[in-house]
């Protein structure tokens, strides 16, 4: 135990170990905590209840539940379609042009998100960007989408791209021109090494970037919140709710942890379903 | 052996392959012979990988045409065309067990499951590797037994022509030494036509029943390996066939010529036509060292000034002393040789031995 | 003002996880020398540089002010310990009398020495003031200076004055209004404005009927909302764009950096009448407290005598993003610092009328079971 304590390795990871305990574990174990106090409580000494669990399944948190792994299953969808092309040609036809792509697409990011949904609103108004322009131009009026679902979808695609993006240019640039050629040239047709080769071998970077983005749209709130008009509440509205109108901390615990923990259990599943080391081919 | 083949399975007809202004391949004619192991031989850049890539059908040509049983294949693609390639990578799937490799090309062909399998045991077999292979990652295979397992994918493939790129040239000397055997059994064993490409003119030889030589875009000599040994075409294939003595020289008179650098004279069996100016070409293993040499028509005076053992045989640097080029001679170990470091000797060869090309 | 009317999430967490670890935070503060410094758990407005330099210039004093998301939170921060942080608190009117005083979160201020300030202000806030008076009247427990009417707003272009006043509430109800307008989610003055809209008065308990009452104007409102936001930047470009003609909730407060931007036609409207004693509008107050503060500061009260002056009640009445009445414009002075367009940003002309048919923010009793069904109404909402 000492001589395991000893070694070098275990010495440097105290710190990380220690920022880790407080910072991640440490308010995970308080929101446990408190999601079996009693409604209404703010401190850990009440006696532990499940009256929070049972009010929420009894109410229509559902719904904001499905709207959110919803939205987020159709944006993961929405984005692997978009950014698939977009990072194969990063990855394998742009060259040195890629670079400017990748300063293009992730230069925004150093924008606050808020600030960047709020130029969408700008741009999709009435009498806004979009619609004074049509206007303008060509004398239509055309019906908008903001405050309405497909807006919603649409600040969600836009705000995650990267996140599906650059793993896919990751995923992708990890497979060896010269084995699709190989498969090609053994008969398959394009298609073929498509879905025999490219897919199962570009499967850690699409996993990782499907996962990324699934996870943020699952937790995610200002898309609802500035493009969405809160045309449907996602789960983390009431989450915030809970915590701050309404005043009933353990409620929102209970409802983080239901999130954490759903979206935990995906990850696990996941991951114990599709076996990486195979896909790189360690084994 | 012979140059001569018999009916041409893969015709190249004026094959140029230009990448913006630079020609790649250059007006390139070649008859491939049915069943034949011909290999393609030349330095990086010189065009072979090009060549190889619009044969299997990655690539396409500029102009010219490419001629499979009589059929102009051109803008057939890779997948449609009856040939495959080794890759120089191996370009295995990593994420596919050995037998899913292999069973490939049959999956999409649509070959059944259990005929799949029994194909898959018989190359399995016949590249003697063992049979519970089948289930194995390929990763988790020696250099030596993915080489195996690339060629028995390809074979799965039935091709009418296999084409190979490089592929031995990042395995150790001795491990390709015995693959280059077993390649040549295997072409023995199955009669498939076989198209190699390769750097090294040694590995060539060993495999091949007929050489093509690149240079810069350009196919210079194509024969039998004993035709390119004995008779190169010009100085680059000669010196491209291992250690020469080459000596710039012009023409005297009829089979005489003069060394441009110090003027001494020989004479040779034959002169290619027209020839006013050029190299001759002396191998190492023909000259003769010290009394044997001189009784001989052609003959140099110099310094002996190193001496390299190459196993069976010796080769010594010997300095002229006109124009101090530095002539290599071999001689087989038990050929009796007294000669010490720094003796002067003589060095000389019977004019048929050397060989007199233009450029 | 009032309501959770910044939407910080992380501010709220922080605060949550400052007020789990039960108030062991800040000890060098609570223990430090606590004459030269002091610090203020205020609304947004008393924060910013303009309203403190000043007085730290006059004080060299070391002056800290944290901007609150919420009255029940920052109540929620004292009773956890804070006291021994915070020397004045800013809060709405109910507060200081319902819950800080009784549970000794507070400290009285020196009447001697503050009630005539009272009688500079507005005549409504002459003393003794009731919220800023204990309940048996005799201490004095804050000071007032920020107000508004806060019930809706709407575009005079489409709804006039007159008929939003006469009609009130009503207007939301109206099909004709259904995707016309929008809900600015202030989620507390909302529960407040459906009990009104509902002809419920929100300030008292309530029967199982009011309830119910209340829960069919939630779920009706919600549905008939063109969209949700707590941004009102974001609300008012929505109502000039002509997207909404009207949202509810809102007063001075939401509607004042519009209309001080030249977009005069937004305007917050106050209710003629209504169920709550026949008044039909709510008006919010601020009272800023001092912290009962085991280790005080000596200066908090002369913060509280500064911030009377004309020229910097003018600067906390136009601090930042928003623009409020300040009940200090009683005086000529202080009415001096203010130009014409200033005054028609806070609504000036009808601010008289407006408090009169207001009622002053309290407390809802209800609150808890009211805002469940509020907030599965907003689920629920179909879009």
């Amino acid at each position: 135990m000492i001589r395991w304590l000893m070694q070098p390795g275990v010495r440097a990871a105290v710190p990380i170990s220690i920022l880790l305990l407080l910072g991640f574990i440490g308010p995970l174990l308080m929101v446990t905590g408190y999601s079996f106090m009693p409604p209404r409580t703010f401190s850990l000494t009440g006696t532990p209840t499940l009256a929070n669990f049972i009010s929420i399944i009894s109410d229509s948190y559902y719904i904001s539940f499905l709207w959110s792994v919803g939205l987020a299953a159709i944006t993961v969808l929405i984005l692997l379609v978009i950014c698939y092309p977009v990072s194969y040609g990063m990855a394998k036809m742009f060259g040195p042009w890629a670079n400017l792509v990748t300063m293009i697409i992730a230069v925004p990011l150093l924008v606050s998100e808020n600030i960047r949904l709020f130029g969408w609103v700008l741009f999709l108004l009435k009498n806004g960007i979009a619609d004074g322009s049509l206007q303008y131009l060509f004398g239509i009026h055309l019906p908008s989408i903001l405050y309405k679902v497909p807006a919603i979808i649409l600040g969600l695609v836009y705000v995650y791209l990267p996140f599906m993006l650059f793993p896919l240019v990751i995923g992708l640039s990890m497979v060896p021109n010269a084995v699709k050629e190989a498969a090609f040239d053994l008969g398959a047709s394009r298609f073929q090494v498509f879905r025999e080769i490219e897919v199962p071998l570009a499967m850690p970077g699409i996993l990782i970037g499907s996962l990324l983005v699934f996870v943020l749209a699952l937790g995610s709130l200002a898309e609802s919140k500035i493009l969405g008009g809160q045309a449907v509440i996602m789960i983390a509205d009431d989450i915030e709710s809970a915590f701050t109108f309404a005043q009933n901390w353990p409620k929102g615990a209970m409802l983080s942890l239901l999130l954490i923990s759903s979206s935990g259990c995906l990850i696990f599943f996941l991951f114990k379903r599709i076996d990486l080391d195979r896909i790189i081919g360690r084994r | 052996m012979s140059s001569e083949i018999s009916e041409p399975v893969l015709q190249l007809r004026n094959i140029v392959k230009k990448f913006g202004d630079f020609t790649a391949v250059d007006d390139i004619n070649l008859d491939i012979g049915d069943g034949e192991f011909f290999t393609i031989v030349g330095p990086s850049g010189s065009g072979k990988t090009t060549m190889i890539r619009m044969l299997v059908g990655m690539d396409r040509p500029s102009s010219g045409d490419i001629i499979l049983r009589g059929q102009r294949i051109n803008d057939v693609p890779a997948n449609k065309r009856p040939t495959c390639m080794v890759f120089q990578s191996l370009a295995l799937f990593p994420h596919k067990t050995v037998g899913e490799n292999i069973e490939f090309p049959m999956k999409i062909a649509g070959v059944e499951p259990g005929k799949r399998r029994e194909r898959a045991d018989e190359l399995l077999a016949q590249l003697r590797l063992p049979l519970a292979y089948y289930s194995k990652g390929v990763n988790q295979c020696s250099g030596g037994e993915r080489q195996r397992i690339a060629l028995a994918r390809a074979l799965a493939y039935d091709p009418d022509i296999l084409f190979f790129d490089e592929p031995l040239s990042s395995l150790d000397f001795r491990l390709r030494k015995t693959l280059e055997k077993e390649l040549k059994d295997i072409h023995r064993e199955t009669k498939k036509t076989f198209v190699y490409i390769t750097h090294s003119l040694e590995e060539a030889m060993v495999m091949s029943d007929r050489i093509g030589i690149m240079n810069a875009g350009e196919m210079i000599q194509v024969g039998t390996p004993a035709e390119i040994y004995d008779a190169p075409r010009n100085k680059f294939v000669g010196e491209f066939m291992g250690e020469v003595n080459t000596i710039e020289v012009e023409r005297v008179s009829e089979k005489h010529v003069r060394s441009l650098s110090d003027g001494t004279e020989f004479t040779v069996a034959r002169e290619p036509d027209n020839f006013e100016r050029g190299y001759l070409i002396i191998r190492p293993e023909i000259v003769k060292i010290g009394r044997p040499a001189e009784d001989l028509p052609n003959r140099v005076h110099g310094t002996v000034f190193n001496d390299y053992s190459l196993g069976s045989r010796i080769q010594y640097q010997i300095r002229s002393k006109s124009d101090q080029y530095q002539w290599l001679v071999e001689r087989l170990q038990d050929e009796p040789y007294e000669g010490k470091l720094d003796d002067e000797v003589y060095i000389g060869w019977q004019s048929e031995d050397a060989i007199l090309v233009s450029d | 003002m009032s309501g959770f009317n910044r939407r910080n999430f992380l501010q709220t967490t922080g605060a949550f996880a400052l007020a789990a670890a039960h108030g062991g935070a800040f000890p060098g503060i609570a223990n430090a020398a606590r004459t030269d410094e002091l610090n203020i758990y205020c609304w947004e407005g008393y924060n910013s540089d303009d309203v403190l330099d000043p007085f730290r210039r006059e004080t060299g004093a070391k002056v800290r002010a944290e901007g609150l998301t919420s009255d029940p939170d920052a109540v929620n921060r004292l009773r956890a310990g804070e006291t021994k942080v915070w020397d004045l608190i800013n809060l709405n009117n109910p507060w200081a009398r319902e819950m800080m005083w009784p549970e000794g979160l507070i400290k009285e201020l020196d009447r001697d020495r503050f009630d005539p300030m009272f009688n500079d202000m507005m005549p409504a806030f002459h003393a003794p003031y009731e919220w800023a008076m204990d309940k048996t009247g005799e201490h004095l427990l804050g000071m007032t200076q920020r107000f508004g009417p806060f019930n809706f707003v709407v575009n005079t272009d489409k709804i006039s004055r007159a008929m939003g006043e006469d009609q009130g509430f009503n207007i939301f109800l109206d099909p004709a209004m259904k995707g016309k307008y929008g809900i600015l989610t202030y989620d507390n003055w909302n529960i407040y404005h459906m009990c009104v809209t509902a002809g419920v008065d929100p300030f008292k308990s309530h029967s199982k009927a009011e309830i119910d009452a209340y829960a069919k104007v939630c779920k009706q409102i919600f549905n008939g909302a063109k969209l949700l936001t707590d941004d009102l930047v974001a609300m008012n470009l929505a109502l000039i764009n002509g997207e909404i003609d009207a949202y509810f909730t809102g007063g001075t407060y939401t509607a004042s950096p519009a209309r001080f931007d030249g977009s005069k036609q937004v305007r917050g409207i106050t209710p003629k009448s209504g169920p709550m004693n026949g008044k039909g509008g709510i008006v919010w107050i601020e009272l800023t407290s001092l912290v009962n503060n085991p280790n005080p500061s000596t200066i908090a009260e002369d913060f509280l005598a500064y911030v009377q002056r004309p020229e910097v009640s003018k600067k906390v009445a136009f601090a930042e993003g928003t623009y409020n009445p300040v009940t200090q414009m009683g005086s000529k002075e202080v009415m001096a610092q203010f130009n014409k367009d200033e005054l028609d940003a806070i609504q000036w002309d009808t601010l008289e009328e407006e408090m009169s048919n207001s009622t002053d923010y309290d407390i809802n009793p209800d609150y808890a079971e009211m805002y469940d069904i509020y907030s599965a109404a907003k689920r629920e909402r179909e879009s």
